[in-house]
């Protein structure tokens, strides 16, 4: 058995078939191709799976797909393309933010809503962004520094 | 090849069993189709904890109805002496709360402290409570807060303590027909302080090993009421009455806080049984206590309060 929703997938309205026991990671990588987003754990402890809801991040492992209905979704193909990278991109892979790169959609986008939210954050404000984000290579460092860097960029 | 073929059933494990889905609109209607499934539905808020429950097979409900949409079940509310809260507000909604920062800082502080961003954007207060877990952050602020939950079905509404919510690890007092739908608690006056503290592997994102909430009110250098629940130490919340009685009247000086610190830890010991980390864990909570203690009276949790 099937619902329908539509929602908004980066800008874009959809309407799509779903069963109600997918998650939305589910429905974003198997439905939509949307395979930026990625499944660590599933279960909500790693954050590789972080996407937009309604302009706040969520853990896409623990949306049903019924909740998204008449929602707004950003996932980490929203914010740039191969051609033309976010600042984020950018400054990621200046900074050597990226190793394995598992982590980094959902990093990114917990640092989009970050900077959306708090255009000039304290390194405090930066480590709590991303403190639902686990990177087992970086040692975080050079994530917060480009995230960082980008205010920096901002302010001039 | 066999390893592959022992592959499939993991991918398989993992996939969340089917149900239907219904979002009603109004109450009544989430009443009615709860009553009419004859405890084969669950509602969902959140889904913080219940998706992962699913996934691991822990339930397996033919309805989920989800309560999100419901408009009155989503605010945060004052009347003159009380302060109520919908069980679908969010996490992230409580700890940004001026109003819930005012007239309830502990349950602001717990509440900022749930997991991690994403975690409180998603999840619930009303999903914490009757979740039940023993480590539930909510529950330690809600019970010094006196906190009453309002209950209802298709047919009746009954207010109950929240301590009595919870009657068991993950087993709460509510019918199968029947929804969480709010708490309120009355508004702290500004002469009370409190204090929250809570221990886990790291700060975010880790279960609560053990926490502890209290409120304070000292008057002329005397303790005059004082209340005071730990976390994920007692198989059900509830506060430690036997310590707040031997505060009351007292000057909160080095030698009577050491004393009620050891009645916290021999409280956890009676209630909860030796358990073989109760070593470990005795001193830690006298600790945590004192800590607590100390930021009420220095008043470290009111700064920033309006």
């Amino acid at each position: 058995m099937e619902i329908t929703i539509k929602f908004t997938i980066n800008g874009k309205m959809v309407k799509v078939e779903v069963p109600p026991h997918w998650t939305l990671l589910r429905l974003l990588r198997e439905r939509l191709g949307l395979t930026g987003t990625k499944e660590g754990c599933g279960i909500g402890e790693c954050g590789a799976c972080t996407v937009l809801l309604d302009g706040m991040p969520v853990n896409a492992c623990l949306v049903l797909a019924p909740k998204v209905d008449g929602r707004s979704v950003f996932t980490v193909e929203g914010l740039g393309s191969r051609d033309a990278l976010h600042p984020l991109q950018k400054s990621y892979i200046e900074h050597g933010a990226v190793q394995c790169g598992f982590c980094t959609p959902g990093m990114l986008i917990s640092s989009k809503a970050l900077l959306d939210k708090n255009p000039h954050p304290t390194q405090d404000e930066i480590k709590e962004a991303i403190s639902g984000n686990l990177c087992r290579c970086t040692g975080y460092q050079q994530i917060i520094e480009a995230i960082e860097a980008i205010d920096k960029d901002v302010r001039g | 090849m066999k390893w592959s073929s022992n592959l499939q059933p993991q991918t398989e494990s993992i996939m969340i069993p089917s149900f239907d889905y219904k979002t009603p609109k109004t109450l009544q209607e989430a009443c009615d189709l709860l009553q009419e499934a004859h405890g084969k539905a669950k509602i969902i808020a959140g889904g913080t904890d219940l998706v992962i429950g699913l996934r691991n097979g822990d339930s397996n409900p033919s309805l989920l109805i989800d309560i999100t949409s419901l408009k009155e079940l989503r605010r945060i509310e004052e009347t003159d002496e009380t302060l109520s809260v919908g069980a679908a507000v969010t996490h992230s909604e409580i700890a940004s709360s001026p109003l819930v920062r005012q007239y309830g800082i502990v349950l602001s502080k717990a509440a900022s402290e749930i997991g991690s961003p994403q975690i409180r954007n998603l999840g619930t207060i009303g999903g914490n409570i009757v979740n039940g877990s023993p480590a539930a952050d909510t529950l330690p602020p809600l019970i010094v807060l006196d906190a009453i939950g309002k209950v209802i079905s298709r047919d009746r509404e009954r207010n109950v303590p929240v301590a009595q919510l919870v009657k068991g690890p993950y087993e709460t007092s509510l019918k199968p027909s029947e929804i969480l739908v709010g708490v309120s608690f009355k508004k702290l006056s500004q002469d009370i302080r409190s204090g929250f503290i809570r221990l886990a592997r790291r700060e975010a994102m880790a279960i609560a090993r053990m926490s502890i909430a209290l409120l304070l009110q000292v008057q002329e250098g005397k303790i005059q009421n004082i209340r005071i629940a730990p976390g994920a130490i007692l198989p059900t919340p509830q506060g430690l009455s036997d310590v707040e009685e031997f505060l009351k009247g007292k000057s909160p000086d080095e030698e009577v806080l050491r004393i009620a610190s050891r009645k916290v830890s021999e409280a956890m010991i009676r209630r909860s049984g030796i358990r073989p980390s109760a070593p470990y864990k005795a001193p830690v909570v006298e600790a945590l206590f004192l800590r607590a203690m100390r930021r009420a009276l220095e008043g470290q949790d009111e700064t920033g309060r309006s």
